[in-house]
């Protein structure tokens, strides 16, 4: 147990988790659970702790000046709470073949798409659970393979973390049914985080994500990608085999990179057109970059877009 | 179509297959990557299937044309035919020679437009041919034809503005033709620059047939053959139709040996080629008219002109000359001059076997009598009136007398000949002396066949004494006689067919000494008088003795007069050396006393230039000038007294009259030749066949290398560095 914690907290790097836990994850849409000042509640009641001021900066909210401070010491400060929210929080990750393939290396190891996937969600729900709301675990490939129930239980990610580090069985994608089956599942309001290359048809992905946002869950993409398939810096001749079964070309690449790159473009152009319409957040991740800044950028994209 | 380099072209042909090569191995050799994005990649292969595979081909086309055109390129093809595009795509890139001939002949004043002489034409012409040369592409050699022979550029030069300035500084030789020579550089030219396919051998001479059918004949012929194998061949003729030229060819003394106090004969050959002409002979001698001057017809066939019975007071070397009283356009040739040394006193040796007490008993004293008769009791002055001055001496005196100072030594019956003096005959012979032999009853045949046949000194070895009751010369006035016995021609009663030897000495002529018998006895037909060459001299062998010991001869008429006729044939003419033609130097034999260094004082500038020593192949140490290039009388100086040196053009150029085309064909060995006339020649159409068209497919090979280049980038086929 000792080692598999270990393991797991490799992807949770300390430079990563210090920058994000000053953050908060927000939800654009009201979801169920309140948080007062950062997350707007459908409900009453739900209690607020203070915890901190702090000076007010040009783009606050003046929602939250203290005016009694401003009245007695002509200062402009800001409240802070410390908030329990019952946000549920569902990540969705694609264990297919196609996420086993990687071309960047850390360590003399080989860090794979699935890799990058499992780190970002190993962070996502330890941000979550800090935050005391209940994270939730789905593992697919053609089908749902694993799927944990949300709970905001503090062994909660470590339970994340450690069936996230389980070796996938590699098989064939299937984004749609598997996205069919989660808003099946879950009967809360959820902001349903999906970790995939995205490889898959855009169609059946399509009817995934409507069936979702019909069950109301607010749904975010995050897209994996390798850097060889952002750019196909291939030169020399070679033999593509590819990943799910998808048969195999031998060709130069040079040649033929001008058409790949067109149509990846035309694939993400779709994808985010997709996206846009049904109003999912849809985020690209590259695996060459460092995963804490892309992370923290994310998360205050998402931040400055909610408020 | 030839190349400079062909087997670039092959290599260039083979080196297609790299690309090929290239291309096949890199199918086969990949690097194998399983790929997740794979839908991307095979849609973009479906949309972009056929325009890959013909950027493939179209690149592979490309690349395999740069190197086959790289390698056709190199090897320079050249000698398309006259087509517009061999004008528009070929350099001109050919090896010319040009042969031009600048012999005296060339100076006949033909009077073309802005062209006086022959050889002014010649050169206008091949200036002409070098403006039509591509600069950069063309070489050119320049070689002249007169005697001797040389180029003028020592190799073939690009800068054809050298060329042509070359061509202006050809001067007008008054020499003859040296075509062979000429021709035989222009092969070594062609051997030695055999990478250049394309060679044009361009002569430009007047046609002459001193030039075509001269002494070098042969010579040509075997050159024919193989420069038309490595060469284009292009005659260039210069003659003028109708041109005459009217020349005097030769002059000289008609005896062996110009005398004082003989009546001397000469004989001119004075000759028109091409019309007649009306001329008159004149003659001088020493600076003095002689007679004559009556008008002549010349033609090619007029006989020679005689001047008789000139006489001459002094002895030493004196000019005569010939000249025609009328001008005509070749005018170096209207006069000839040469040197006579008159023979006044002319030193003999007769060495005697045996000696006697009286005047008339030593076995050479009817020889000293015959040459050197002594003057009528009562003259005053000399001892003889004969131009010989004779010295009889013993055998034993032989050895503390210098040869040098005779112009004749005779051995009368001397018994035998020590090697040594053996040695210094055969040195005497050799350098212009002559030396005769009489046999009798004291020569001992060992010692002669030992120390002399060896040395060339006898016809043959002395095999047996042939006696008998009368053995008669076989010798008839009015037949067929030897040169030497001209002058008993028709004469009856001479006594030399009488004339009865009772003993001689069998001689057995060898072959390689080509001596030949100016007498035979009749009955048994052994050669009675023989005549042979050695070096520059003569050596005659008379079978029998010089006196009465074992013939009557010397009681005949003919004695003196054979004796005479013997030694005027065959002493050597000594002014040989001082008649010499244009183009060659003077050379001082070495027996020639001096005084001091030698000097040529030339007529033209009145400078004198010392003589320098030289080695003849003989390893004897001579006295040389420079090549005289130019006709008139020079004079030597370096000891007491200058002596006059004649220099005569080559008579054989005077006959301007042109040979055929087909005649110089066949003197070049029925080589291919081509022929143009002495207009400038038009000759662009000509030019193209030795067009270089690798200048152009190099251009084209870059401009590919350029596409492909391009190809390669806009097809994403090239590797990002």
């Amino acid at each position: 147990m000792a080692e598999s914690l270990a393991d797991y907290r490799r992807y949770l790097d300390p430079r990563t988790l210090a920058k994000i836990s000053s953050l908060e994850l927000r939800a654009r849409l009201i979801v169920e659970g309140v948080m007062t000042g950062g997350h707007r509640s459908p409900y009453q009641g739900v209690s607020v702790e203070f915890a901190q001021h702090r000076p007010y900066t040009a783009g606050d909210d003046i929602r939250h000046v203290d005016w009694k401070v401003l009245a007695r010491a002509d200062k402009v400060y800001l409240k802070q709470y410390q908030q329990e929210t019952n946000l549920q929080l569902i990540l969705v990750v694609d264990a297919s073949e196609s996420m086993g393939f990687g071309s960047v290396t850390v360590d003399g190891g080989v860090w794979t798409k699935y890799d990058h996937a499992t780190a970002l969600a190993a962070s996502l729900s330890y941000l979550a659970v800090h935050q005391a709301d209940s994270v939730g675990l789905a593992i697919f490939d053609q089908q749902l393979s694993r799927y944990f129930k949300p709970s905001s239980a503090p062994t909660q990610w470590k339970l994340v973390a450690s069936e996230l580090q389980q070796v996938p069985k590699w098989n064939k994608t299937g984004i749609g049914r598997v996205l069919d089956q989660i808003a099946e599942k879950v009967t809360h309001r959820s902001v349903i985080a999906l970790l995939t290359d995205a490889f898959d048809d855009l169609e059946t992905i399509k009817k995934g994500m409507r069936h979702l946002r019909y069950k109301k869950h607010e749904v975010i993409v995050m897209q994996i990608l390798d850097p060889q398939e952002i750019e196909f810096p291939f030169e020399d001749v070679t033999l593509f085999k590819g990943l799910e079964e998808a048969g195999q070309l031998i060709t130069e690449p040079r040649a033929l990179r001008e058409g790949y790159l067109e149509q990846f473009r035309l694939f993400n152009e779709g994808l985010k057109k997709l996206c846009r319409g049904m109003n999912i957040d849809l985020r690209q991740f590259n695996t060459a970059e460092p995963l804490d800044v892309s992370l923290s950028q994310f998360l205050a994209d998402r931040s400055a877009a909610t408020r | 179509m030839m190349f400079f380099a062909p087997w670039f072209a092959v290599a260039g042909i083979l080196a297609v297959g790299i690309p090929i090569a290239i291309h096949l191995l890199n199918r086969r050799r990949y690097k194998t990557i399983e790929w997740a994005a794979m839908q991307f990649l095979l849609a973009a292969m479906k949309k972009n299937r056929r325009r890959l595979r013909f950027e493939q081909w179209l690149l592979l086309a490309v690349r395999c044309l740069v190197i086959g055109l790289m390698g056709l390129a190199l090897a320079r093809p050249t000698g398309c035919d006259s087509t517009s595009l061999a004008r528009l795509a070929g350099r001109s890139a050919s090896l010319h020679v040009i042969v031009l001939d600048n012999s005296y002949s060339m100076a006949y004043e033909s009077e073309r437009p802005n062209a006086k002489t022959n050889l002014d034409q010649a050169k206008k012409v091949a200036k002409r041919l070098i403006e039509q040369m591509s600069a950069g592409g063309d070489s050119v050699m320049l070689i002249t034809a007169a005697k001797p022979a040389a180029a003028v550029l020592a190799e073939p030069t690009y800068d054809l503005s050298a060329a042509s300035a070359a061509i202006d500084r050809v001067p007008q030789s008054a020499s003859g033709t040296d075509l062979a020579a000429a021709l035989d550089l222009a092969r070594r030219t062609a051997e030695t620059h055999s990478e250049q396919p394309v060679k044009f051998l361009d002569l430009l001479s007047d046609s002459t047939a001193s030039a075509w059918r001269g002494d070098d004949a042969a010579a040509l012929e075997q050159l024919g053959p193989k420069l038309a194998a490595a060469y284009r061949i292009r005659h260039f003729n210069l003659s003028v139709p109708g041109a005459t030229n009217a020349a005097v060819l030769d002059v000289w003394p008609t005896t062996n040996l110009v005398r004082t106090r003989f009546a001397n004969d000469f004989a001119a050959s004075a000759k028109a080629f091409g019309a007649s002409v009306e001329s008159s002979l004149l003659w001088t001698l020493g600076g003095e008219s002689l007679p004559g001057g009556s008008a002549l017809t010349l033609d090619a066939n007029t006989p020679q002109q005689t001047q008789s019975n000139a006489q001459i007071r002094t002895g030493g070397p004196t000019v005569l000359t010939a000249k025609l009283s009328a001008e005509d356009r070749l005018p170096i040739d209207n006069v000839r001059q040469r040197t006579l040394d008159v023979a006044a006193e002319m030193k003999i040796l007769i060495v005697e076997g045996r000696r006697g007490a009286t005047e008339l008993d030593g076995s050479g004293a009817f020889l000293e009598l015959a040459l050197s008769p002594p003057k009528l009791s009562g003259d005053a002055g000399a001892a003889s009136d004969s131009y010989i001055k004779a010295e009889r001496i013993s055998d034993i005196e032989l050895g503390g007398k210098s040869l040098g100072d005779y112009r004749a030594v005779l051995f009368a019956d001397v018994a035998q000949i020590a090697p040594a003096i053996a040695d210094a005959l055969a040195i005497y012979v050799k350098q212009g002396g002559t030396l005769v032999w009489f046999t009798g009853g004291q020569v001992q045949r060992d010692s002669y066949n030992a120390a002399l046949v060896p040395r060339g000194l006898l016809p043959g070895p002395l095999t047996q004494r042939q006696s008998g009751p009368g053995y008669t010369f076989a010798f008839n006035p009015s037949g067929n006689n030897d040169p030497l016995l001209a002058a008993f021609a028709n004469l009856e009663k001479s006594g030399l067919d009488t004339a009865q030897s009772f003993t001689y000495w069998q001689v057995s002529p060898k072959a390689e000494t080509k001596s030949h018998a100016v007498l035979k006895y009749q009955a048994s037909g052994d050669p009675a008088v023989t005549l042979q060459s050695l070096g520059d001299g003569r050596v005659v062998f008379f079978a029998s003795s010089a006196d009465a010991e074992w013939n009557d001869f010397p009681a005949k008429p003919a004695y003196v007069a054979l004796m005479h006729e013997i030694l005027a044939g065959t002493v050597a003419g000594s002014e040989r050396w001082m008649n010499l033609d244009v183009g060659q130097r003077l050379q001082l034999p070495p027996a020639y006393k001096l005084t001091g260094t030698p000097s040529l004082r030339d007529p033209a500038t009145n400078v004198d230039t010392p003589l320098q020593q030289a080695n003849r192949p003989d390893g004897t140490l001579v006295y040389e000038s420079a090549i005289l290039d130019h006709p008139g009388v020079f004079t030597l100086s370096g000891r007491n007294g200058s002596v006059p040196i004649s220099v005569n053009p080559p008579a054989a150029e005077a006959d301007i009259r042109p040979v055929s085309d087909d005649a110089i064909r066949q003197a070049l060995g029925n080589a291919a030749v081509e022929f143009e006339g002495a207009d400038l020649p038009d000759i662009s159409a000509v030019a193209d066949t030795g067009r270089d068209f690798g200048w152009s497919l190099m251009t084209i090979v870059l401009t590919l290398l350029g596409v492909e280049c391009f190809l390669a980038m806009r097809f994403g086929h090239h590797k990002k560095t």
